[in-house]
Formats: structure tokens, sequence, C-alpha cells
């Protein structure tokens, strides 16, 4: 990690509130493309809001109020900017797999779908591509036009790792996406983010601090709203500079 | 792909159209309240000013329709229409209110699977068949019985409401009876009391709002109620009813006996009917707004 | 008392009453199944209401000289005819190239005789009071060249209610389900909580405990009178599309409030927009709770009859236009209340009580079919 990526995100100054209560504190962060970024931290600290903030699902909340900036690739994210467009470039995947109740395909074909693409043949190659890259294409190939809903927890999350694929963003959020998941979909789950990143910024909240060390390649520490310590991964692991980060990484607390 | 940020205006503004649509289709609700509201008034209101105004008084408190004479008086249906609810409710709660016990707390599953369908076809029959019910089966009845030559009357009105609240007590008594967390039955039992004890004393008493807000829906389907009502009540052009052998004339059927070839002053007078129906209704309506935020806020 | 007499008296009164509410339902259908079914018939669910007498210009064929022709055969007219009570001559059999089925009206229009039409008049000849079979034939086969034959077709049948019902059922929802669906969705997908979600919420809870006369009165004056709609289908359709309005909505915001917000927040975080969430993602899923609100007032407007009467009228005819003179018709249930009001026919008036229950009980059948089919593939 010694060559300097280009920073995908920079965060300055970034707050929130929820009405009056503020849930994140002054944040500053540069996070760099093409690397997998976790957020770790007791439940509460902030982490996954912080998260929602970076597509502005946030939005969705009332009474959120949001200052600061997040500039992505250079435009901050909070000025006037189209809300869908960013969504497409930076895709999200839930803590509990959510495919809609349709067909394999259909759900993969959603977003496609949704921005355009009507050819058939486009449509099937979108779905097997993404599909592939989520690693489950093996799996399902014959059973595309079957339910959704009839997969194991850890092949909806596959699943629904490819749909967000098929709109080829340029980041993947994800949500502690295995804190629902059986011990060997969550090992799977987690080499498909590492083989991701390759093509994609991935950012991952997890409350499993082995998952963190094992997968990322930076690592922030939240607390309280406040990000108490970021850095490259196994310094923070190894050799923390806060007394807080060690604290909880130790298992002291949270 | 489009991968700049900048706003797809069109698309905005299609988006906005679109929510302006659903708004004002949410809004249809409200204003179709307004509108009845200003056009039932303002016609019904209208006899009793200007130059030729009837007495709002001799209406309110008269005992006589006769429009041929130009005598307008509606106590005695308000009269009939208060008499019939009551003595409906007075019948039907208590049964709807046992039966929906029996439903929720003592029957047997096959049991169950009889009486729900017989409560939601119940519900489902159309006022008419009830009137026929009601023309064919309870008038004769009660001719048979009453001192009376003919068998329309209140009594038969009340039988025919107490049959057509029945469902609407049962299902709502129901919902609020399965409502009672189990631990109060619990505690009861616990304490040694019988189970028909644990109902009355325990169950009862914790579904309580509920089983009110029941009534008051039952009070605004009775006192609403008109077609199945039109063909037992015997629509009398006067007086009060003094036993429950009287025929009666509800205001409910007052207007749908006549509007269909009245005209001037006395279509007017249907619609001040229509007034005194809509205010009772208003009041219905808030109590049960009322009674029901409140059990919101619990 | 003991309190195990008192239990028991008690536990008596409650299944005295379970008891009752069954009973009553039992009395109710089988009062209107006995007194209807000798109504019903073929006939009475496919005839016209009122009897329709026209007059026909028929070619009347030539004269064969044919033996072994059943009884009542009229060569000239190649249909074989019955006596009636009246002595009037009933058609039961008509052959395949029949003058009749080629008959014009007097607009020369194409009307076809039918099977049980009745002859009351060929030419200037009255056919009435006769009281040979005989005669009648051989007074018809005198016929020839292009006669005019006075036709009665019988009526006695629902139909034309049958047919209004349900224009009546497809306008009101034309107009109700759209309006009210969107409302729904504006009411749980866009709308905030605040002063204008209660103020709708308040007003749809109290359309709901309006009574139907009060609409009644409402529609009489506003559509029929204000519109200028009179007595027709539009101003009834449209009273019931108001009446229907709290039951789509609270139906459909019911059925939309049980879609897991997770299908929005996935929907929306692949970059579909709210209209694209709603209407690949929400309205597909709502469907069934929707189908039912359909359900639940397509029963509401064959109840109907209050507000009917004083909007629709009371006329047994097909309505042919939607507003204006000759648009005014009787729904099933409107006809079932004149019968019995007007004219003291309980019978045939339960005769479409009988119909009216089956639709009912149907409608209820479906809905709960579709609910438990809802409920199985949630869990």
């Amino acid at each position: 990690m010694a060559e300097k990526k280009p920073a995908k995100f920079s965060v300055q100054d970034l707050s929130l509130y929820y009405g009056d209560f503020k849930a994140l504190n002054q944040i500053n962060m540069e996070i760099p493309q093409n690397e997998i970024i976790a957020f770790i931290g007791p439940s509460g600290c902030g982490k996954s809001t912080f998260l929602k903030t970076i597509n502005r699902m946030n939005d969705l909340i009332e009474g959120v109020k949001v200052e600061g900036k997040i500039y992505m690739d250079g435009t901050d994210i909070y000025k006037d900017i189209d809300v869908i467009k960013l969504r497409q470039k930076v895709g999200m995947v839930f803590q509990q797999p959510n495919p809609f109740p349709m067909s394999i395909y259909d759900n993969v074909a959603y977003g496609p779908r949704i921005h355009g693409i009507k050819k058939k043949s486009q449509l099937d190659e979108i779905v097997e591509t993404s599909l592939k890259q989520a690693a489950i294409w093996d799996e399902v190939k014959d059973r595309l036009k079957k339910n959704a809903l009839g997969m194991s927890g850890g092949q909806q999350q596959r699943i629904c790792i490819a749909r967000a694929l098929a709109v080829e963003p340029e980041v993947i959020l994800m949500d502690e996406p295995t804190s629902a998941l059986d011990p060997i979909s969550t090992l799977k789950i987690e080499d498909l983010a590492v083989e991701l990143k390759e093509k994609y910024t991935i950012i991952i909240v997890t409350h499993n601090m082995q998952q963190a060390s094992r997968i990322s390649d930076r690592t922030a520490f939240f607390l309280t709203g406040d990000v108490i310590e970021y850095g490259e991964t196994e310094e923070i692991f190894n050799n923390p500079v806060q007394k807080k980060t060690e604290d909880y990484i130790t298992g002291r607390f949270g | 792909m489009d991968r700049n940020l900048s706003r797809n205006v069109k698309r905005d503004v299609w988006e906005k159209i679109v929510e302006g649509i659903f708004l004002i289709c949410a809004l249809a609700g409200v204003i179709s309240v307004i509108a009845i509201i200003v056009f039932v008034f303002y016609k019904g209101l209208h006899p009793f000013f200007g130059e030729d105004a009837y007495s709002f008084w001799d209406f309110i408190s008269g005992t006589r329709w006769a429009p041929s004479q130009n005598v307008y008086g509606v106590f005695y249906m308000i009269a009939g229409s208060v008499l019939a609810t009551a003595g409906a409710i007075i019948i039907g709660v208590p049964i709807g209110v046992l039966t929906a016990v029996f439903i929720a707390e003592m029957a047997p599953k096959g049991a169950v699977r009889v009486i729900k369908p017989a409560i939601e076809l119940l519900a489902g029959i159309p006022s008419v068949l009830y009137g026929a019910f009601g023309l064919g089966v309870v008038v004769p009845i009660i001719k048979e019985i009453s001192p009376m030559v003919q068998g329309q009357s209140l009594l038969a009105v009340i039988i025919v409401l107490t049959i057509m609240i029945l469902p609407t007590i049962v299902s709502l008594s129901e919902s609020a009876i399965r409502a009672v967390p189990k631990s109060y039955r619990e505690a009861s039992l616990g304490l040694g009391a019988s189970k028909i004890q644990t109902i009355f004393k325990a169950v009862l008493p914790a579904a309580k709002s509920g089983i009110l807000s029941a009534t008051v829906l039952g009070v605004g389907r009775a006192i609403g109620e008109t077609m199945a009502v039109m063909m037992i009540a015997g629509n009398p052009t006067q007086g009060l009813p003094n036993s429950i052998w009287s025929m009666v004339r509800p205001l409910t059927t007052n207007i749908a006996m006549e509007m269909s070839y009245a005209s001037g002053r006395q279509q007017e007078m249907l619609f001040a009917t229509g007034v005194i129906l809509f205010i009772f209704i208003m009041i219905v309506n808030i109590t049960l707004l009322k009674l029901t935020n409140k059990e919101g806020d619990k | 008392m003991s309190r195990k007499a008192k239990d028991n008296l008690v536990r008596g009164a409650i299944y005295g009453c379970a008891g009752f509410t069954v009973l009553i339902l039992v009395v109710i259908i089988g009062f209107i199944v006995i007194k209807g079914l000798p109504g019903i018939s073929i006939d009475f669910l496919t005839r016209d209401y009122e009897d329709k007498t026209t007059y026909i210009s028929v070619d009347a064929a030539e004269q064969e000289q044919t033996s072994g022709q059943e009884e009542g055969y009229v060569s000239s007219i190649k249909a074989v005819i019955g006596l009636n009570d009246k002595g009037q001559a009933v058609i039961t059999k008509l052959d395949e190239d029949s003058p009749l089925k080629e008959a014009k009206n007097t607009k020369n229009e194409a009307y076809p005789v039918s099977k049980k039409d009745i002859i009351t008049k060929a030419g200037d000849l009255k056919i009435e009071g006769i009281s040979s079979l005989s005669d009648a034939v051989s007074s018809l086969n005198g016929l020839s060249g292009n006669v005019k034959l006075k036709i009665t077709r019988p009526g006695g049948g629902i139909l034309p209610m049958v047919v209004t019902t349900l224009y009546m059922i497809g306008i009101s929802l034309l107009i109700s389900a759209p309006v009210g669906i969107f409302s729904a969705v504006y009411l749980i997908e866009y709308a905030k909580p605040g002063r204008l979600m209660s103020t709708i919420h308040f007003a749809i809870q109290n359309l709901a405990g309006i009574p139907s006369i009060i609409y009644g009165l409402f529609g009489s004056l506003f559509f029929v009178k204000v519109c200028r709609l009179q007595y027709s289908l539009l101003a009834g359709a449209l009273t019931l599309s108001i009446i229907l309005l709290p039951t789509i909505i609270t139906t459909t915001e019911e059925a939309l409030k049980a879609i897991p917000k997770t299908y929005r927040e996935s929907s929306l975080g692949l970059g579909a927009t709210k209209l694209q969430t709603i209407n690949k993602v929400i309205l597909p899923n709502a469907m069934p709770g929707i189908l039912v609100a359909l359900l639940l007032g397509i029963g509401r407007i064959v109840g109907e009859s209050a507000a009917l009467l004083l909007t629709a009228g009371t006329v047994a005819q097909i309505p042919q236009a939607l507003f204006g003179n000759s648009a005014s018709g009787a729904t099933l249930t409107i006809k079932m209340y004149t019968l019995m009001k007007e004219e003291n026919d309980l019978t045939t008036a339960c005769a479409i009580g009988i119909v009216l229950l089956v639709i009912i009980i149907f409608i209820n059948w479906a809905s709960k079919a579709i609910t438990k089919r809802l409920l199985k593939k949630g869990a």
C-alpha cells in the first residue's frame, strides 16, 4: 500500500442531526479508490448513519439535517445534484438480504430496466455478468426464473450484490452484509468483496472485528458520532494510536 | 450511462407532476365531504330563512308531516329514529358482545369456522334483503301478536336493526377482546377465578373502549339505515310512537319515501331532514374519532 | 346461587347468543331462498323485464303440401306454434330457413323472431282467443306475400337490471379505483405526517360514516340537478364513487403499509426514482390487497340502494346513454326494492335476492381466498 491511490471521497467537517440529536460529529475522511474501507464501532456509534450519507439514503428519514461536505470525484454530493444518479454510482447492500419477491433474473435486471435497458440480449448479458461477479452464477444459472426468496440467506445476499453490480456502480456500500448469515456464507461474501475491489471501491460496516482485519485495507473506528481513529487496517489493529481504539479492538467494551 | 451528477430536470418535473396528481386524488375525499356538507346544508337550511321562512321551531318540534298543507314537523321522526336505534343497541350490543366472547374465548376451532364466515356474510348482505326478511317474516309475526292491526311497527324496526348491527358489534368486539394481553387472563385465573369470572371481570373491562367504539359504530349504522327500515316501519304521517307496536317514520325513510317526486318547499324540507340526520351522524363520527384516538394514545 | 351455577347460566347465555347469530343468518337466507326459488329460471335470468311488442314484416314462404309435419306446423312461416292461455300463437320451434328469421321491424332493421315470441296479429287478423290449434294454423297459413305480424316478446326477466348493475360496477370502479388507489399511494408514500394528512384521514373517516341516503340527497342535488345529468347511470356511478372512496382508500393503504420498507430502500438504493419504485415494486406487491379493495367495492355497489334510488332511478331498462333522458336504470337491488314496495311482489323480489346472495357469497369467498393466499406467501 505504498502508492497513494486517488481519493474517491473526501469528507469535510460532516455533521448529521436527527432533529436535535447530533449523530455524527465533524467527520473528516479521505476514502481512496479501489480499496475496502471498514467502519467499526459499537452499536449506535454512527457508522451505519455515516454509510448512508454517502449515497444519501438518509434523505428518506424524516428530520435529518446534514452539515459539511462530501466530495465524490470532486463534486459535492450535498450540493444541487441528482440523487438518483448518485445512487446509481454508489450502490448499496443491506444488512438483511432483501431481494424483491420476483425471479432471480428480474431482481438482477431490475436496475438496468429502471435505467432504460429493454433489449433482452443485453439484459441477459448484464444478468449473467453480474451474477458471475457476485460468484453465484453457477448456483443459480439453471433457475433464473425461480423466485429469489426461495434461496438461502447467503445466496440471497449474493443475489442482492449482483443486483447492485448490475447497475454498474463505482462504489458499493455494505451495511453489515454478513450479520444475518452463517459462517460459510460469510466467508464467501468476504472473498467476493476482496475480488470486487479490483473494480470497485467498497465501504463496509461491520460488527465483526476479524472480518474488518481480514478484508479491509483501511479501517475507521467510530464512537458516539466521532471518528476516533482512521488509518491502514494493519496499523489500527496492531498499533492503535488511541487508547479507546485499543480497548475496543481487544474486546474491553462494545 | 450518464456519469455526470447534474440534475435530470425533465424527469424531476415529471415526478412532481405525478405527485401532484396523487395529491389531487387524495384531496377528493376532503372535497367530497365539504361538497356534501355545503350542498345538503345550503338546501336544507334554505326554507328557514328569507321572506316566506318556515319556523325552525315548528319544524324541529312538530309531530305532523303534511306537505300538501305546508306542515313539516320532524320531531316524531327524530323520536322514531332515536327509539329504534336505542332499542337495537340495547338488544344488539349484549348479544353481539357475548357472541364475540364466544368466538374469542370459548369456541372450539370448528365452531369458529362456522360463525366467523356467517358474520362476515351477515355484514355483506344488502339492506334491501334485510327489508325483505323484515317484510316477509318479522312483520307477519308481529301482526299476529300485536294489539294493533298492522305488523309494521317500532318493534319490527328494532328487530331488523338489531340484526343489521350485529356483524359490526361482533367483529369489532372480537378484535378488542383478542387484543387483551394474555397476562390479564393468566393473572385472573391464577387468583382462582373461574373462566367465566375471568372473562367478565378481567377481559371485558380491558376491552371496554373497543366495545364502546363498536357500539358507537352500531349507532351510526342503525340511525342511517334506510331501505330495510322503510318497508317495515309503517311511515305514518303524524304522531309520536307510544308503544313498540306503533308505526314509526325514521328520518331516513322520510327522505327516501318522498325524494323521487318532491319539489320546491317539500324537497327543501327533505334536505332539512337530511341536515338533522347529518348532525346525528356527525355526533356519532366525532365520538368515534375521540374514542379511537384515545385508544391510540394509550 | 353457587358460583358454578352462575357460571353455567352465563355460559348458556353466551352459547345462546352465538347460536342466535348463526340462526338469524340461516333464517334470512332460508327465507329468501324458499320464497324466491320458484321464481328462478333461465327465462328469469335472461329475459327482458317488460313485454315488448313489435310490428314486423315477413315474406311468407311458398306453400308446400307436405305431410307428416308436427302438429301446429305453419308452412307459410316454417314454424311450429302452440296456443297460450289467451289463445295467442306462441312460437315453439323455428325451421332453419324460416322467413321469421329474416323479419324486419318498422324501421327496416333486422328483428329475428325467436322461440317463445307470441304472434298476436297477422295482417288485419287478430290472433287472440282462438280455441283450437288447427284454426290458428290455417289462418296463419292463409298468408302470402309480404305480411305484417304483431309480435310480443314476453318479459318477466331481470336482464336489464343485470346489465345496469354491471354498467354501474364498471363505471363506478373506473372512477373510484384510480382516485382511491392514487390517494392511498399519496397518503402512504408521499404525505408527511402533519395537518394535511390528518385532514385527509379525518375526511375519509367521516365519509365512511355518512349513511347512503345522505349521499343520495347530495347526488340528487349535485349530479342530477346541478350537473344536469338527470336520473342516470353516470349520476348514480359518480355518487357511488364517493361512497366507495373510504373502502378503497383504507384497504389499499393497509396493503401498502404491509409492504416491507426494505423493498423501497433497495429499489431507491439501485437508483430508481420514487415513481419507478411505486410502479415496479410497490404496486405489483400490493396488487392482491388492491384486488380485495375492488371486490369490497363491488359488494358495496351491488348492495347499494338508498343512494341509487335518488340518483339512477327505478326504471327496469338497459340505459341507452351515460346521462340524460334515456340513461336511467334500476340495478338488481333497486328493482328488488320497488318490487316489494310498489308492486307487492315478494316472490320475484326474493328471486332477485337469491341472485344478490350468490354474488355476495362469491365476493366474500373470493376476497377471503385472496387474503389467505397473501398470508401464506408472507409466511
